[in-house]
């Protein structure tokens, strides 16, 4: 790697209802680098997201973000960190009851004692880099998906964050709107100078943009490197993912008895 | 039977826990003090939701109320000649018991159930999760505004509930049946008595919408974030502050009124 590591996550374990979905992770994620985190659904993605957030703290590890150690952090040390973090939630997660304008507007009136003509400035300067300028007086439910994507990507860089994480961006998008959020994250991350952490299982779209890319299955990371390297990776299991085959490392058949016994054909049913 | 006992030490943990979970949830929420100048109008906000909107159902209710007392207290008083004490029946009736009792049932299904809804739904749209990631705490800026609108909108609405309802008595008793208002009035004001009547009824209402608000946003802010955990915590926050309304209520009354 280039660059320095923006976050660091040594030896993390972490288990929620009695499932381990962690088992001594280790990564390193490249300051002004786009990184995806790829992997199966189910494989914790959104959860090393609030792990590196503070949101949830692992039963052991590290997690290290601009070298402060989160889980360690008291509450106000981490929500003054979290100023600097911006985070694309899956739904977009947009205030119901604020308009476009002031769900970006929104981190800024409570961060900053900013007059109002100067948030409105930075508002609309944000709204116009995600396209979004002429919607500022929509409500969140007059939006389609993509829409409310790029207004949350507003917002999350209405305080011009170091780093940003996107969880699932390219999830139920169509192909126009998919290609918008591309772009965004290519222009935003070069233009920006932003730290950011992409966590998806789309792999054309995320190995477009990335420099950067790992991939988690079972609690550990089974590859990582660059695009190229990934896709020149020897595990079976890696090219199983990066290709979609149905069959292979990762079985098509969930775990079950033998076949004949269930089907009552040459010998008895069960 | 082993699974049985191990079964209710279970619940009475479970129990035990969510209790442990609430009286953090309520340290977090009221350990903070909001600045005046973005937790005021976040405050008046929820006030207009929790309390104004509240008023229809507690004034139509507490006109009811008060017209079914006055039928069923001239019903009763007249058998003895004693219809002119109707005013105080109803008065003592209201501000004493069932100004704060209905009042804080009425607004456990309408304002509580509301709190716990939207809360939830926040909690499963991920906005109060976006609230933290920004670096706003959820429970000052979401959950303490609409605790404190309830804690506050709850005894006044019990008093507009008391004030209708006895007016509401008034006009079946005076207007309708003929009582005289002279003694409609004379008899209320000489009975009822405002420490031992009007402010313990006052401090059963401010009891009660604390509980009230308390059980809805924690409800909400605990619920499992699917539509059917929404669907079930409303309804917990419903059943727990009706059953927390009447059992308080009793223990409240004997500490008030039980010097016998």
């Amino acid at each position: 790697m280039e660059s320095s590591a923006y976050i660091t996550l040594r030896d993390v374990v972490f288990s929620r209802s009695g499932r381990r979905i962690f088992d001594g992770i280790s990564l390193d994620i490249p300051k002004g680098k786009v990184t995806a985190i790829m992997g199966p659904s189910g494989t914790g993605k959104t959860t090393l997201l609030r792990l590196i957030g503070g949101q949830l703290r692992p039963d052991s590890g590290q997690v290290s973000v601009a070298g402060h150690d989160v889980p360690r952090l008291k509450r106000k040390a981490l929500y003054q960190l979290r100023e600097k973090m911006g985070m694309l939630f899956q739904s977009g997660a947009l205030f119901t009851d604020l308009s476009v304008y002031e769900n970006v507007a929104f981190p800024l009136r409570v961060h900053t004692s900013l007059p109002e003509d100067m948030i409105r400035d930075i508002v609309l300067m944000k709204l116009e880099a995600v396209g979004l300028r002429g919607a500022r007086e929509l409500m969140p439910s007059e939006l389609s998906g993509g829409m409310t994507r790029r207004v949350a990507l507003a917002r999350s860089i209405a305080l011009d964050p170091e780093l940003i994480m996107y969880d699932e961006p390219f999830a139920g998008q169509d192909p126009i709107a998919m290609g918008v959020l591309v772009k965004l994250i290519r222009d935003l991350n070069s233009s920006m100078g932003l730290t950011s952490v992409l966590v998806s299982h789309d792999v054309p779209e995320s190995l477009s943009i990335c420099h950067y890319a790992c991939i988690i299955a079972d609690g550990k990371v089974i590859g990582e490197g660059t695009p190229e390297e990934l896709r020149a990776h020897p595990s079976e299991r890696v090219q199983q993912f990066l290709e979609g085959q149905p069959d292979g490392p990762v079985p098509f058949h969930y775990p079950s008895g033998d076949a004949a016994a269930d089907f009552g054909v040459g010998g008895p049913s069960s | 039977m082993m699974d049985r006992i191990a079964g209710l030490g279970r619940l009475g943990l479970a129990i035990i826990a969510s209790f442990g979970r609430s009286g953090q949830f309520l340290f977090g929420v009221l350990a903070g003090v909001p600045r005046p100048a973005t937790g005021f109008p976040l405050l008046v906000k929820q006030l207009y939701a929790v309390g104004v909107l509240s008023l229809a159902i507690v004034v139509v209710s507490g006109l009811f109320i008060g017209m079914v007392l006055g039928l069923q207290g001239y019903t009763i008083l007249s058998d003895y000649g004693s219809e002119s004490a109707i005013g105080q029946m109803i008065a003592l009736t209201l501000v004493r018991e069932l100004g704060p009792v209905v009042t804080a049932l009425l607004f456990a299904g309408r304002a509580g159930s509301a709190l716990t809804a939207e809360i939830g739904l926040m909690k499963a749209t991920e906005q109060l999760s976006s609230m933290e990631m920004m670096g706003v705490d959820p429970l000052r800026r979401v959950v303490a505004p609409r605790l404190w609108a309830g804690f506050l909108a709850m005894p006044v609405l019990a008093m507009i509930f008391s004030v209708v309802g006895i007016w509401g008595g008034m006009l079946v008793g005076v207007e309708w049946l003929g009582v005289f208002e002279g003694s409609f009035w004379g008899n209320m004001q000489s009975s009822v008595d405002f420490v031992d009547d009007v402010l313990n009824g006052f401090i059963k209402s401010v009891v009660f919408g604390f509980v009230c608000a308390w059980i809805a946003v924690y409800q909400g802010y605990d619920c499992v974030p699917t539509s059917a955990g929404i669907s079930s915590a409303t309804t917990k926050t419903v059943v727990y502050s009706s059953l927390a309304v009447l059992g308080l209520d009793f223990v409240l009354t004997a500490v008030m009124f039980g010097d016998f």
